[in-house]
């Protein structure tokens, strides 16, 4: 089966729906679709957090954000969380919190969705990554 | 006269596939499904989930309004 492993490292909007429009298709192509989750990219994977857009000047982010939401909901794209969830759940995308980082960025388990897998170190990634492709968002 | 029918007028990237995918999941071997969309998008990204998935894309039939697509599941 074919894999790609994607690094996340920044929590905007566009970086979440990247990682999610991405991730749920590669799932549905039957491609094993690994996130490593490091540095601000774990703010991605707290039930509390709501991306901004990093691409609009200082006043608008929150604003767009909602938006583009708002927009791509007139497109019939259903909301992210829940298309991501199914593709967990379906056993072909999975979500690794950085275990260094999260304690760097005082970030806990507990925050994070529930489908989130365990941590995991710079080492188990590169293992996991190995003979795949490797993306940096 | 395919065996299921899909309608994703409206819908956009990565939806249509989302959904093909979903539906392609509960159906049996052999059985067809016809998938409607009008996202132009769709005219690449169909035909390479069908093929990396295994499944066959039977037909492609395109018009002004709409794309339609029948696809048979492996």
């Amino acid at each position: 089966m074919q894999k790609v492993c994607f690094i996340v490292g920044e929590d905007s909007f566009e970086k979440f729906m990247m990682s999610g429009i991405l991730g749920t298709t590669g799932a549905a192509l039957d491609t094993e679709m690994h996130f490593f989750f490091t540095f601000f990219g774990l703010n991605l994977l707290k039930k509390s957090f709501r991306p901004k857009v990093a691409g609009m000047p200082f006043p608008m982010k929150r604003m767009a954000a909602g938006m583009f939401k708002a927009k791509m909901k007139k497109y019939g794209v259903e909301d992210m969380w829940g298309l991501i969830k199914d593709a967990v759940q379906d056993g072909k995308m999975k979500l690794y919190p950085c275990e260094m980082t999260m304690s760097l960025m005082g970030i806990k388990r507990e925050q994070m969705w529930e489908f989130v897998e365990d941590p995991v170190g710079a080492a188990s990634f590169l293992e996991m990554a190995e003979g795949a492709r490797i993306v940096s968002l | 006269m395919a065996d299921v029918t899909l309608n994703a007028l409206g819908k956009k990237c990565p939806m249509p596939i989302l959904l093909t995918k979903k539906e392609l999941n509960k159906m049996s071997s052999g059985q067809t499904l016809e998938l409607i969309v009008d996202d132009k998008g769709a005219l690449k990204d169909i035909p390479a989930m069908v093929n990396t998935t295994g499944n066959e894309l039977v037909s492609t039939n395109e018009s002004d309004a709409e794309i339609r697509f029948v696809i048979k599941k492996a």
